[in-house]
């Protein structure tokens, strides 16, 4: 057979496979973020409106400061910045955590890494709704923990309702999808290329800082989304952990939508999306050239 | 390689941080009290209830289904679309899919959800569907957000596999499917499996999503959990979750048994291959087991499609829309009201009949479900206000009380309350009044008198307040003696400003977590529902000695059951309510949640009186002659949308402080 037909028939196989994901992407992937912003633009009536999105930017409200003065903020900047800095803490801690766990674990017997991380991805089978419940219990300023520092004579530790307890929260629920990527990278790596560089004189740092960690970097970054992404916008944790005692921006999103405010639930929702785009793509964008720049 | 010790050390301290809180819910799973702060008797009484409980078995079913389901769809299309993306040679069309299919993964869950939900909502009411929600765009979603993690598994292996492969069985003669199957597939195998895995656990372990986008009738375990806001989340969970990891760990142990097998497989071809003749070489020992591991999976989805028709073949379906934790369930020997009216069904009348139970966490939820159009169901059970403002807008039917003769057993004081003056919508379900529960062992009995309590700076960071923007601005105006279904802004603000005030002596904001709270002495301090305590004087600690009081004026309310608009069986669900006012359900109900029930068939019960006693009854049932007076005065209303709004945004406010 020449090579002309098959290059065609490839094509076409690609094609046929690749038509119903396409359909399928497009009708539920693009669609409906198109509906996102049509509900953010548009008022109760279906009529075109910015108001939504500036009310975002521009909602204030009046809160008592440290020093007990009035002070007036903008309402959603606040909650905004909060859950951002909630994140941003969440996902260093899963990669300083995260990082040196999957590293251990790709340097193990192959039957250890197996047996590794089956059992990191074994609490994921268990609600996380329910996990978060029995983080509660542990946390409280009578639960587990302060029994157990109060048997070991270290005082006290108040923790429960404050962002650490949803810090913690969040890090736990979302550590394996740190864990997971950087470890499937670390585990394909090519032993030679380390042997290579101790060879060159380089010691066992310079090694993990020139070689390792560079070529980990794909890992670390859908690590780094993974955990990013879903503890900037959950819900469930600050309101458990948090004691309720603040608003993350998941907590504002479902709390328009509960309040019938459907159209300001999706412009939280677009500017929110928007954000995490761009943050994203200059990500990406970052890394490529430090992938590039590394090898 | 061997590992270090500090490694060692490190790896046990990172698994110890992750089976914590298993390891809690495995203890408190043998807990005999419905507590998971306060651990009294080892009892496997959590195991029984859990296997008598239909709701949450089924619940645990449609999981399971729509995980199979799921994942199985989403990793055949997304295997066919890494092959298809592996096989593109034009690179912006290349850029353009890698763009789009990352967008689930980048998409925070909450906007994949409401994204997903607006679409389905508006393609509903485009088509004039009564239901735009259901089982469909459920599964819809699951495999939308389970392809891109398919796609990143199998695609690597697709770049890995020699091309030359293909094109060489090709050349010898393979047709290209053959070829496909015969050598690409291996090759990609591993990837294939662990993208279904991940799809599988993802699918499973998903609330977000589902809780947007679920429909009438098929509620998923993670959105009964949530909704568990009536009362505290059951043991009957953590026995699941228990129950669950174990079956983990048996699988586990029997793949590595599987894998044992193989090396043991692998071991003897070697030895074959070196000359030696081996007892554990049997040919293609492994073909018996992929076609065991595939069969097994058609089982399930064969077990799973059979079961999810065989109950929407039911000629009768009834889908009734209630709180969670607010009808009796079956446990401690109880009436399962609703497996009960199904069996009563069938006898009275001879046609079975299938009752959907869904439950919701707020009244708003719920309002927001069967506003949009998302949901329609045959019964639901909102709050007053609430039923004032569905009846405004038409979202609710007159009763036909002829088919609710029991009706004659609600008390007078019940009937012609304001949000149904001329008794048409509504037949009450339970009611109540706020009161302030408080532990004696740390308030003193003299502070223990109106409102103030909750502002006491004595108890400073033991204080619980409401967390929702009603009942909590409601303790503030009540406290000053203010309208609670005002519309002046400043009486609004006024409120706002005293719950400042008290947000630093408030150690938390509750719903549901207010009974471990109570209970364990965490708490000194909340107003809350008569009924919930003594569901926590039930599971308080030893240390805690719980006491109860009535502040003036205070909030009274009543829950009724309702037909919204929309109903595709009025009659059946007309005989529902009936029977949910006959005798046994109804004290059922009445013991299980420890609301007070308006129907004389239960509080002039002489067993419920006893079972109740009589501190229960006093407190309960204290003036039920005056009721309505006391009511009709102080009873939340509905607020208009423009003050609903303002207390929203003042409610965050207090959240940012």
């Amino acid at each position: 057979m020449s090579r002309a037909p098959r290059e065609r028939r490839n094509a076409r196989v690609a094609r046929l496979s690749l038509a119903p994901y396409s359909v399928w992407a497009v009708l539920f992937i693009v669609v409906p973020l198109v509906f996102v912003a049509y509900y953010a633009f548009t008022d109760n009536s279906m009529r075109f409106t910015t108001e939504n999105i500036t009310k975002f930017f521009t909602a204030t409200s009046t809160v008592l400061g440290e020093d007990g003065s009035q002070q007036v903020v903008r309402t959603y900047m606040v909650i905004f910045w909060r859950s951002l800095k909630l994140a941003v803490i969440s996902t260093v801690i899963c990669l300083l955590l995260g990082y040196p766990t999957a590293y251990i674990i790709a340097r193990a017997a192959p039957r250890t890494q197996k047996t590794a991380i089956t059992f990191i991805m074994i609490p994921m089978w268990m609600n996380f709704l329910i996990r978060t419940y029995a983080w509660m219990t542990i946390l409280q300023d009578t639960g587990l923990l302060n029994h157990l520092l109060a048997a070991l004579h270290l005082g006290q530790a108040h923790i429960i309702g404050t962002e650490a307890a949803v810090v913690i929260g969040m890090v736990y629920d979302y550590f394996p999808y740190m864990i997971l990527p950087i470890y499937s990278v670390l585990a394909k790596m090519d032993t030679r290329l380390i042997e290579a560089a101790h060879d060159l004189g380089c010691n066992n740092v310079g090694v993990l800082r020139r070689v390792i960690f560079p070529l980990s970097l794909p890992g670390v970054v859908s690590g780094v989304t993974m955990v990013l992404i879903p503890s900037i916008s959950t819900f469930y944790i600050s309101q458990k952990l948090g004691n309720g005692k603040f608003f993350l921006i998941g907590d504002a999103i479902e709390g328009q939508y509960v309040a019938n405010n459907l159209h300001f639930a999706a412009a939280i929702a677009f500017i929110l999306m928007v954000i995490l785009l761009i943050a994203m793509a200059l990500m990406k964008r970052f890394t490529d050239s430090c992938v590039r720049g590394g090898v | 390689m061997k590992m270090k010790p500090a490694a060692k050390v490190y790896t046990a301290l990172i698994f110890l941080f992750l089976f914590a809180p298993i390891a809690i819910l495995l203890v408190f799973s043998f807990n005999g009290a419905k507590s998971l702060s306060v651990f009294s008797t080892v009892s496997l009484k959590w195991y029984r209830e859990l296997f008598r409980d239909a709701e949450t078995l089924n619940a645990l079913k449609n999981t399971l289904i729509l995980a199979v389901c799921a994942s199985v769809l989403s990793t055949g299309m997304g295997t066919a679309a890494a092959v298809g993306i592996n096989k593109l040679r034009k690179r912006y069309l290349r850029a353009a899919l890698d763009t789009v299919t990352n967008i689930p993964m980048m998409n925070p869950d909450i906007i994949t959800g409401i994204s997903l939900m607006l679409m389905f909502v508006f393609v509903g009411q485009l088509f004039g569907m009564a239901t735009s929600l259901s089982f469909w765009t459920m599964l819809i979603a699951h495999i939308t957000f389970c392809l891109p993690y398919v796609i990143l598994q199998v695609l690597p292996k697709l770049k890995q596999m020699d091309p030359s492969l293909p094109e060489a069985a090709m050349d010898l003669g393979c047709t290209p499917l053959r070829a496909f199957f015969r050598v690409e597939v291996p090759e990609i195998l591993p990837g294939v499996i662990t993208g279904l895995l991940m799809a599988f656990t993802l699918s499973l372990d998903d609330f977000v999503i589902s809780y947007f986008t679920q429909g009438n009738g098929f509620q998923t375990l993670p959105i009964r959990i949530y909704n568990m806001t009536k009362k505290t989340v059951t043991p009957k969970m953590y026995a699941l979750a228990t129950l669950i990891f174990f079956a983990i760990l048996a699988l586990l142990l029997l793949t590595n048994l599987v894998d044992e097998d193989d090396s043991r497989r692998i071991r003897a071809a070697r030895d074959a291959r070196r000359g030696r003749r081996s007892h554990a070489h049997r040919p293609g020992s492994r073909r018996p087991l992929r076609i065991a591991v595939s069969l097994l999976v058609v089982a399930a989805l064969a077990i799973g499609a059979i079961g999810f028709y065989g109950q929407r073949a039911q000629p009768l379906v009834l889908n009734v829309y209630n709180w969670g934790e607010y009808v009796s369930d079956g446990s401690d020997d109880s009436l399962d009201t609703i497996q009960a009216f199904e069996a009563w069904y069938k006898e009275t009348y001879g046609v079975p009949v299938k009752v959907n139970y869904d439950t919701y966490a707020s009244n708003e939820d719920m309002y927001a479900k069967l506003k949009s159009g998302a949901v329609s169901y045959d019964v639901v059970v909102p709050s007053d206000y609430m039923i004032a403002r569905m009846a405004s807008e038409d979202m609710l039917l007159p009763l036909n009380f002829d088919n609710i003769p029991n009706y004659r057993y609600i008390a007078d004081s019940f009937k012609g309350l304001y949000y149904d003056a001329e008794n048409r919508y509504t037949v009450p379900y339970t009611y109540g009044i706020v009161g302030v529960i408080y532990d004696a062992n740390q308030v003193d009995e003299a502070d223990a008198d109106g409102w103030e309590l909750l502002w006491n700076e004595a108890y400073a960071g033991r204080i619980l307040q409401f967390n929702n923007s009603r009942d909590a601005m409601g303790t503030a105006l009540y406290r000053a003696r203010l309208d609670v279904n005002s519309t002046d802004r400043a009486v609004w603000d006024e409120a706002l400003a005293a719950l400042v005030a008290q947000h630093g002596l408030v150690k938390s904001y509750v719903m549901d977590e207010i009974f471990n709270m109570m209970e364990s002495g965490e708490a000194a301090v909340a107003a809350y529902y008569a009924g919930d305590y003594f569901t926590m004087l039930d599971a308080e600690a030893d240390s805690v000695d719980l006491r109860f009081y009535y502040p003036e004026p205070t909030n009274y309310f009543v829950d009724a059951m309702c037909i919204p608009a929309g109903c595709q069986n009025q009659e059946l669900a007309e005989i529902f309510i009936n029977y949910m006012l006959s005798e046994e359900p109804a004290i059922a109900n009445a013991e299980y949640v420890y609301y007070a029930s308006p129907n004389r068939l239960v509080y002039e019960n002489e067993d419920y009186v006893n079972d109740m006693g009589e501190e229960a009854m006093k407190i309960l049932y204290p003036n039920i002659e005056q009721f309505a007076e006391l009511y009709n005065q102080y009873a939340y209303r509905n607020l208009d949308q423009e003050t609903l709004d303002y207390v929203n945004s003042l409610w965050e406010t207090l959240k940012i402080n």
